[in-house]
C-alpha cells in the first residue's frame, strides 16, 4: 500500500461514512484507525437516529438534516433500525398542577408538535397527547401522579453496526480499511500534505502512504493528533456516560428530568435497559476515560423519578464516550451546539488536509457527502456523483423474515431475530454456515442471541483482528452476565480462524475481560457483585500461569 | 432429634441443639461435620446450596506463592506450607488470622478427604491439575475422577476433544501442558474423538453432555472411539469435566475400561459439573453424619443468645456459625454501603493497602483497582474474625463469645479467584465447627 487519492484518519461513523462515499465515487481511500471501528463515540452513543428534537429551537437546521438523513438510512439499512416511541410524561411538584406547570406542559405539546412537521422526513409517525389513563396503561411502572404525556417518534439503531457496516461497503468498493492501525505522523512538503506514516500496533509493521488529500476524522482523538502534526483543532469533548441495565423496565422510551433539570431518558434495547446520558465536559486523555460513581448516581437518580424500578434492576455496564463538540467559551455543556464543522488546514500550511469535528450520528451520512464533496473538489477530478442515500449497506437491500429463516435453518427464533437485526440479508450466509457444520450452533449466548457462527462469520468477513472487536460486531462479552460463557467460545473460535497460538488466544481473552471490567467497577452493587463474584470465578484460570 | 432433611417444617416443635451452622456451602457443611464429629448436636439452616456449587469442585487451599511455569512441580512445597507462606505475606487473609491454627489444614483437609467420598486422598503434596485455558490448577484435595490426571505425576497424556461440540478446545489444554515441561508435567497431544456431532445442536453446555455421557452405552462408544484416535503410549486421557452428573458417576471409569488407559477430567470454568457433584456430596455428608438440615432462611435473628424462627420452626442453639458465603452466598452485600445483612456485623474493607471498617462506604470504584487481574479489594471485603473466628466489633472485640464466622463471609481473600476460597472454607468451617463444639 502507498499511493492513494485519500486517506481517511479514523474509523468512526465519520471516517467510515465519508471512506465509503469516497470510494463509491470512484476514488481510492486507504483508511486507518489507530483501535478498532466505532471504537470511540460512535460506537458508545444512545444508538438513536433520533431527529434531534432537542435542537429545534437552537439548532432548527440540525433537526432538519438529522430527520431527512434518518429517512435515508432507514433506507440504506432498514434491518438495523427500529421504531422507538417516546413518552415525555407531564409532571408537578405537587399533586395538583400549577398554573405554570399548566403552561409549560401546554409549551411542550405545542413543541411536540411542532416537531410533527419534521417527522414526515423520516418515517416517523405524528406525537399524540397522552392523558394519565392512557399514559398508566401504556407504561404501569411509571411513578403515579402524573399528568398525562405526549409522545414523539425516533429511531434505535446499533451504531457499532453501521459504522462496521460502512467500512465494509467501503471496502467492497476498493477502498482499503485498516484497523488497529495507528497514523503516527502526518507528511508534508512545501505546504501541502503528502501522506501519513502509519504504525500497525498489533504487529509493529510500519510504512508510508501517500495521497494529495488527507481527511482527519478522529473524534475525540482530533486535538491531540492535531497538535503532533503542527495544527490545530479545538473542541469542547463533552463526556458522555450511559447505563445498561439487565432487563427491560419500560415498553417506551420515557423522557425524564435530571435533578439538575437536563433531559434524560430510558431506554428499552433488545432485552436491557439503557439509561443516558450524562455531558460534562472532559480534559483528560481520550484513551484514559471511565465512568465515576458519581455519575452512575446522578443517573439512577434522574432515571428513578419517573421509573422507580430502576433501583431493583441490576445495573450491568456503564459506558462511556465524548461528544466532539464545537468550541465556544460561556456556553454550558447542554448549551453547545451540535453542529458540526469542516475545518481546512491550508492556512496552516497543510494544503489538502481537512477535519470534521461535531456532527449528529444521524446525520453522518450527509456530513460524509460534505467532506466527500470537498475533498473531490481538492483533488479537482471528475467521479461519480454521491449514492450513499440510495445504495443499501451490505446486508440492507431486503429485510428477511426471522421467522421463517427460524423455520428453515432450524434454530430458534429469537437467534434468527437477533442475526437478522445485526446482519439483514446475511443472517441467512451465517445460518447456511451453520447448515454445513451443525457444531456452529452451539449458542454462545442464549440473551444476546450469539450463535457460533455467527462470531465465525464475523470474523471472517468483518475486518475483526482481535477479539474485543467481536464486542463490536456481535456483542461477544457484553451482555447482562459479562461474558461467563460466551468469552472463552469466541476467543476459541476466533483463535482459529486467525491463527492464534494458545498464548494468543488467552491473551485476547484477557484483553477482552479487561474492557468489561472497566464498565463495572463504577456499578458494582447489589447483585450485580454476586455476578461479579461469579464471573470471576469463570475466567479465575485465564490469569494462571 | 432427627436426622436428614427437613424442609417442611412449619408447625414443628422448638429445635435445642448445640451447635446452629447457618450455610449451605463448604464451610457450613465442614461445621456441622467438624461439630457433629466432636459430639455436638447440629442444626444447619440453608435457604440454597452454596456458593460450592458453583465452584470448580477441585479444592485449592494455597496456590504456591510466587512460582512460575519453570518451577518444578516436585520442589515446590505442600499445601500447609504455602497457606503458612499466604499467612506471613497477607496479614489481612484469613490463614494469617488464624495464627498457629493454620497448622490444622494438617487435620482439616484429610478429615474432609474421609467425609466427601468423591474426593480422592489427601496425600499431603498438592496435585496439578489442566485447566481448559492450559494452566495448572494447584489442588490440595481434588475429585477422585481428577487425580490420575495430576500433572506432577501422569504418564504421556492426549487432551481429548469432541470433534462435534467447539465449547471445549483441546489443543489450548494440550499447548498448555507441553508447556509445562519444565515444570515435570508429561508430554500432552491433543486427539479428537467423533462424538457430539448432533444434528440439533442440543448437546452445548456441559451439564447436558454430563447428561448425554451417562446414557446407556454412550460411556463404551465413548471409550471405544477414545481407543482408535490415542497416540501410542498415551497413559492418561484428559477430558473435559463432564464425565457423568452424579458424585458417584461411573462414567470415567467406563470409558477408562473401553479404552484400556486412564482417563481424568481436568478443572472447570464455572459454574461446573464437578461443582455440581461436589455439592451432592456435601449434602450426602450432612445426612451420612445425622445433621439436621433446615431449608429456609433466618428472619431478624439476634445470634446465640436469643432463638431464632426459621419457616416457623423455632430453633435455640448455645453456639451459632456463621457460613452464609460473600456476594453469591447472601452473607455480605452491597447495597450503596457493605453490609452483613443477617445480624449486621461491621465489615471491613480495605482501599490503597489500609484496610478498615469505615472504608465499607466507599464508592465501588474506590474499592477497585484499575487493572481486572490485580488483587481487587472490593471482592476480598467481609468480617474480620479474632484467631478463634469470632467476628469482631470496630473495636476488635468479639461480638459474641459463642458466634463464630466460617468461610466467604471472612474477607481479606477474593475467595472466588485468588486460589484459597476452598481451602479457608474447609479450615475455617473445620475450626469453625470444633470451636462451638466447645473442642
Amino acid at each position: 500500500m502507498d499511493d492513494f487519492d485519500v486517506i481517511v484518519v479514523g474509523g468512526g461513523v465519520n471516517g467510515t461514512g465519508t471512506a465509503r462515499d469516497l470510494a463509491m465515487r470512484g476514488l481510492s481511500v486507504l483508511l486507518l484507525e489507530k483501535a478498532d471501528l466505532a471504537n470511540g463515540a460512535s460506537g458508545a452513543n444512545s444508538g438513536m437516529i433520533h431527529g434531534g428534537i432537542r435542537y429545534m429551537l437552537s439548532d432548527r437546521h440540525v433537526t432538519a438534516l438529522a430527520c431527512r438523513d434518518s429517512g435515508y438510512i432507514q433506507r440504506i439499512a432498514p434491518h438495523l433500525l427500529f421504531r422507538i416511541p417516546f413518552l415525555l410524561p407531564f409532571t408537578s411538584r405537587s399533586e395538583a398542577r400549577t398554573l405554570a406547570e399548566r403552561a409549560a406542559h401546554y409549551a411542550t405539546e405545542v413543541y411536540v408538535g411542532t416537531y410533527d412537521l419534521f417527522q414526515p422526513l423520516k418515517r416517523g409517525k405524528p406525537s399524540a397527547r397522552l392523558t394519565p389513563e392512557e399514559l398508566y396503561q401504556l407504561e404501569p411502572g411509571l411513578r403515579p401522579g402524573l399528568h398525562g404525556a405526549v409522545t414523539f417518534d425516533e429511531w434505535g439503531i446499533d451504531s457499532h453496526r453501521l459504522c462496521v457496516l460502512n467500512a465494509l461497503a467501503a471496502r467492497e468498493h476498493g477502498a482499503k480499511i485498516r484497523t488497529w492501525t495507528e497514523a503516527r505522523e502526518l507528511l508534508a512538503e512545501g505546504g501541502r500534505v503528502t501522506g501519513v506514516r502509519w504504525t500497525d500496533v498489533l504487529t509493529g509493521e510500519s510504512g508510508v502512504a501517500r495521497a494529495p488529500v488527507v481527511f482527519n476524522a478522529s473524534g475525540a482523538w482530533s486535538p491531540g493528533f492535531a497538535r503532533r502534526n503542527g495544527f490545530a483543532v479545538r473542541m469542547r469533548p463533552g463526556k458522555g456516560v450511559h447505563l445498561t441495565l439487565d432487563r427491560r423496565l419500560s415498553n417506551y422510551g420515557v423522557a425524564l428530568t435530571a435533578v439538575d433539570g437536563r433531559q434524560m431518558f430510558v431506554m428499552p434495547h433488545e432485552s436491557e435497559s439503557i439509561v443516558g446520558t450524562t455531558d460534562d465536559d472532559y480534559y483528560g486523555d481520550p484513551d484514559d476515560l471511565e465512568a465515576t460513581h458519581d455519575e452512575v448516581e446522578y443517573l439512577l437518580e434522574g432515571a428513578e423519578s419517573l421509573v422507580p424500578s430502576v433501583r431493583r434492576a441490576r445495573v450491568t455496564r456503564a459506558w462511556w464516550a465524548l461528544r466532539t463538540t464545537l468550541w465556544e467559551f460561556g456556553k454550558t455543556e447542554d448549551a453547545l451546539s451540535r453542529e458540526h464543522a469542516i475545518l481546512d488546514h491550508a492556512s496552516e500550511g497543510l494544503a489538502g488536509l481537512v477535519s470534521l469535528v461535531g456532527g449528529k450520528l444521524a446525520s453522518y451520512r450527509s456530513q460524509s457527502q460534505e467532506v466527500a464533496d470537498l475533498v473531490v473538489a481538492k483533488l479537482g477530478r471528475p467521479t461519480r456523483p454521491c449514492r450513499t442515500h440510495e445504495e443499501p449497506l451490505p446486508g440492507g437491500a431486503t429485510v428477511p423474515d426471522a421467522g421463517a429463516l427460524a423455520a428453515a435453518h432450524g434454530v430458534g427464533a429469537p437467534i434468527a431475530a437477533r442475526l437478522v437485526y445485526r446482519h439483514g440479508e446475511r443472517a441467512a450466509e451465517i445460518l447456511r454456515l451453520a447448515d454445513d457444520d451443525p457444531r456452529l450452533r452451539l449458542v454462545l449466548c442464549r440473551d444476546e442471541g450469539i450463535i457460533a457462527a455467527e462470531v465465525v462469520f464475523c470474523v471472517r468477513h468483518e475486518l475483526v483482528r482481535r477479539l474485543q472487536d467481536l464486542r463490536r460486531r456481535c456483542r461477544v462479552g457484553v451482555g447482562a452476565c459479562g461474558g461467563s460463557d460466551c468469552a472463552r467460545a469466541a476467543a476459541q473460535l476466533a483463535g482459529r480462524e486467525l491463527g492464534w497460538d494458545p498464548e494468543q488466544t488467552r491473551a485476547e481473552l484477557a484483553d477482552l475481560l479487561e474492557l468489561g471490567w472497566r464498565e463495572r467497577r463504577a456499578i458494582l452493587d447489589g447483585h450485580q457483585l454476586a455476578q461479579e463474584e461469579l464471573l470471576r470465578g469463570v475466567h479465575a484460570g485465564v490469569g494462571r500461569p | 432429634m432427627t436426622n436428614g432433611s427437613d424442609a417442611s417444617s412449619g408447625g414443628a416443635g422448638p429445635v435445642a441443639a448445640d451447635v446452629l451452622v447457618v450455610g449451605g456451602g463448604m464451610a457450613a457443611v465442614m461445621a456441622a461435620l467438624a461439630a457433629r464429629d466432636a459430639g455436638a448436636s447440629v442444626v444447619l439452616v440453608r435457604r440454597s446450596p452454596g456458593a460450592t456449587a458453583l465452584s470448580s469442585g477441585a479444592i485449592g487451599v494455597a496456590p504456591a506463592h510466587g512460582a512460575t511455569a519453570a518451577d518444578p512441580f516436585s520442589g515446590r512445597p505442600g499445601p500447609v506450607d504455602s497457606a503458612r507462606r499466604i499467612a506471613a505475606a497477607r496479614p489481612d487473609h484469613p490463614y494469617a488470622r488464624l495464627g498457629v491454627a493454620v497448622g490444622r489444614l494438617e487435620e482439616a483437609l484429610p478429615f474432609a478427604a474421609a467425609r466427601l467420598d468423591l474426593l480422592a486422598p489427601y496425600t499431603g503434596r498438592s496435585r496439578w491439575i489442566a485447566t481448559p485455558y492450559g494452566s495448572a490448577a494447584e489442588c490440595a484435595l481434588c475429585q477422585r475422577t481428577m487425580a490420575p490426571g495430576d500433572l506432577a505425576v501422569a504418564g504421556p497424556v492426549a487432551a481429548v476433544g469432541f470433534r462435534g461440540h467447539l465449547g471445549w478446545d483441546a489443543r489450548l489444554v494440550a499447548h498448555g501442558v507441553a508447556r509445562l515441561r519444565a515444570a515435570g508435567a508429561p508430554p500432552a497431544e491433543a486427539v479428537e474423538i467423533d462424538a457430539f456431532r448432533t444434528e440439533a445442536g442440543a448437546v452445548a453446555w456441559p451439564h447436558e453432555l454430563a447428561r448425554a455421557l451417562e446414557q446407556p452405552g454412550a460411556a463404551e462408544e465413548t471409550g471405544a472411539r477414545l481407543r482408535e484416535a490415542l497416540p501410542p503410549g498415551t497413559e492418561v486421557a484428559l477430558f473435559p469435566p463432564v464425565l457423568g452428573l452424579a458424585s458417584q458417576s461411573s462414567v470415567c471409569d467406563r470409558i477408562a475400561a473401553a479404552a484400556g488407559v486412564a482417563v481424568a477430567e481436568t478443572v472447570a470454568d464455572v459454574p461446573s459439573v464437578p461443582g455440581l457433584r461436589l455439592d451432592q456430596a456435601l449434602r450426602a455428608a450432612l445426612v451420612a453424619a445425622g445433621v439436621r438440615v433446615v431449608e429456609g432462611s433466618l428472619d431478624e435473628a439476634r445470634g446465640p443468645s436469643a432463638p431464632v424462627i426459621v419457616r416457623g420452626l423455632e430453633i435455640s442453639a448455645a453456639a451459632w456459625v456463621l457460613a452464609s458465603g460473600r456476594f453469591i452466598g447472601g452473607g455480605i452485600v452491597r447495597r450503596g454501603a457493605l453490609l452483613e445483612p443477617l445480624l449486621n456485623l461491621p465489615v471491613e474493607a480495605s482501599e490503597g493497602g489500609a484496610a478498615g471498617f469505615h472504608l465499607a462506604r466507599r464508592p465501588s470504584a474506590s474499592l477497585t483497582q484499575r487493572e481486572r487481574g490485580a488483587p481487587q479489594p472490593l471482592l476480598a471485603a467481609g468480617l474480620r474474625v479474632d484467631d478463634r473466628l469470632r467476628p469482631v466489633d470496630t473495636r476488635g472485640r468479639p461480638v459474641h463469645e459463642a458466634l463464630f464466622a466460617a468461610g466467604a463471609v471472612i474477607g481479606g481473600h477474593e475467595h472466588a479467584s485468588d486460589g484459597t476460597g476452598l481451602g479457608v472454607a474447609m479450615l475455617t468451617g473445620y475450626l469453625a465447627g470444633r470451636y462451638a463444639s466447645g473442642r
